[in-house]
């Protein structure tokens, strides 16, 4: 019992619990990932149609990139604790589990699933806007630390939007304003992504880690206020 | 049962008439045009409009110092659960939006017949005007938050903690958006500093504006709470806990 050791480790085995309760129901039903799939895949077809083959300023797209991977991560990661909330099974999260548990749970099945779903949308953003990348790592680097600001910020916020009882457009409505310290620097080192050149992006990418960072124990801090009844 | 806010009516009373009277006296000193005593110093392009200086600066000083008022209640909120603090955090942040509207709108119309005299622009992602245009956003999410919840204690603390959250993010701007366009306000990066630009007689009169926009906020705020809490003694027949 005073084994910092072996309260760590109940911890992560809360933690893990709970992750591997969400992938395990997401896996059965496969309820967000093929709503986001299509979603993403409905919305690229559309831009390419809409924008043309011609859209080639790496600028503009590494712009559409990040909105359309805004308006997803708004569309799906309010799932997590509004599902909870409709099966009727918040209560019974709420007694068998501490509040830092749950959050740290919800916070990795989020990173895990918007993860994957963001490298099929840039995949097939890249496909079918015909976009160059210069630099595939850069790219991929910050569209990793960009999910994780994305994660960080929305989990916190869905757990609030669950909360409520009209809960139409609210994710979004509480999202996107405090979403541009993400927007700016991802949207940045996407850009130095697309054309090659690792020329200054050690700010954007610092900024991103640091936001995270942040967002993340501020969070972290803030949940119990939210979740707890 | 002790009642919360300023109790004492008659100096609450006497403090709101001298804050109309500061207020008055500063619109006259900023509107006066006589001889050389206060008669700012006609420059090329700007001209008269620098006497905007007297209202559109201490407008956006208001909201910043209404946001932080909001900020501090909601983290009281949520360290004691006190009814009032709740109501203080969301009248704050109604303030802001006023002050923070009223400082774009200012600052819009000024911009665009000196910045962009010769232009069309009416609106410039510059860093402040962009900050501020996000804390206004920030507040209505805020509100809309409020509205979407019927349990006044859940709408209380979870939308603290969202005022909260926030309030942890705003700052990341300040260091963001300078990157994404140079600044054209005084004091940033290789612009002269406020003070090294602004003529001394207009300090006569800015500087007591300052302090009355920050006054005039505060009792409008202060009103406005004092009218929550009467609204919420006459529909509510339990012993509030305020």
């Amino acid at each position: 019992m005073h084994n910092p050791m072996a309260a760590t480790t109940r911890w992560l085995r809360g933690t893990w619990a709970v992750v591997s309760k969400d992938i395990r129901l997401e896996l059965r039903s496969r309820h967000s990932m093929n709503v986001l799939l299509i979603f993403v895949l409905a919305t690229l077809l559309l831009l390419a149609l809409a924008a043309g083959p011609s859209t080639s300023i790496p600028r503009l797209q590494s712009g559409l990139m990040w909105m359309v991977i805004l308006f997803s991560t708004a569309l799906g990661l309010g799932r997590a604790f509004v599902a909870e909330e409709e099966q009727g099974t918040a209560l019974l999260l709420r007694l068998h589990v501490s509040s830092s548990r749950i959050y740290a749970g919800k916070l990795c099945f989020n990173l895990v699933l918007s993860l994957a779903i963001n490298g099929v949308l840039v995949t097939a953003f890249i496909v079918l806007l015909r976009v160059r990348v210069g630099e595939p790592l850069l790219l991929v680097l910050s569209l990793v630390l960009g999910t994780v600001g994305l994660a960080g910020t929305t989990t916190l916020l869905a757990a609030i939007v669950a909360r409520s009882q009209r809960r139409a457009a609210l994710l979004p409505m509480l999202t996107f304003p405090l979403l541009l310290p993400v927007l700016l620097p991802a949207v940045d080192a996407t850009h130095s992504g697309l054309i090659g050149s690792w020329q200054n992006t050690g700010t954007p990418l610092m900024t991103l880690a640091s936001y995270s960072g942040t967002v993340i124990t501020a969070s972290a801090m803030l949940f119990d206020y939210a979740w707890r009844d | 049962m002790k009642r919360a806010s300023f109790y004492n009516t008659t100096a609450y009373r006497g403090l709101r008439l001298a804050i109309v009277v500061g207020m008055a006296a500063v619109i006259l000193g900023a509107f006066s045009y006589g001889g050389s005593w206060l008669s700012v110093p006609r420059m090329p392009i700007l001209e008269h409009t620098a006497r905007n200086l007297y209202f559109h600066v201490p407008m956006w000083f208001t909201m910043m110092g209404l946001a932080l008022i909001s900020a501090y209640h909601s983290l009281q909120y949520l360290r004691l659960g006190l009814v009032v603090r709740d109501l203080r955090a969301s009248e704050a942040a109604k303030m802001a939006v006023v002050f923070g509207l009223l400082g774009l709108v200012t600052g819009s119309v000024w911009a665009h017949y000196t910045w962009y005299e010769g232009t069309n622009i009416w609106w410039n992602f510059d860093p402040k005007q962009t900050l501020a245009a996000v804390q206004v956003l920030i507040y209505g999410a805020y509100f809309g938050l409020r509205n979407a919840m019927d349990d006044p204690t859940v709408r209380a603390r979870v939308s603290a903690a969202y005022n909260l959250f926030a309030a942890v993010t705003v700052p990341f701007l300040l260091y963001v958006l300078p990157r994404q366009m140079e600044s054209l306000h005084p004091g940033a990066e290789g612009n002269p500093a406020f003070s090294e630009i602004t003529h001394p007689v207009m300090r006569i009169v800015f500087y007591p504006a300052v302090f009355a926009f920050f006054l005039v906020g505060w009792l409008l705020y202060t009103q406005r709470v004092r009218l929550g809490l009467i609204a919420r003694r006459m529909t509510s027949h339990v012993e509030l806990n305020l």
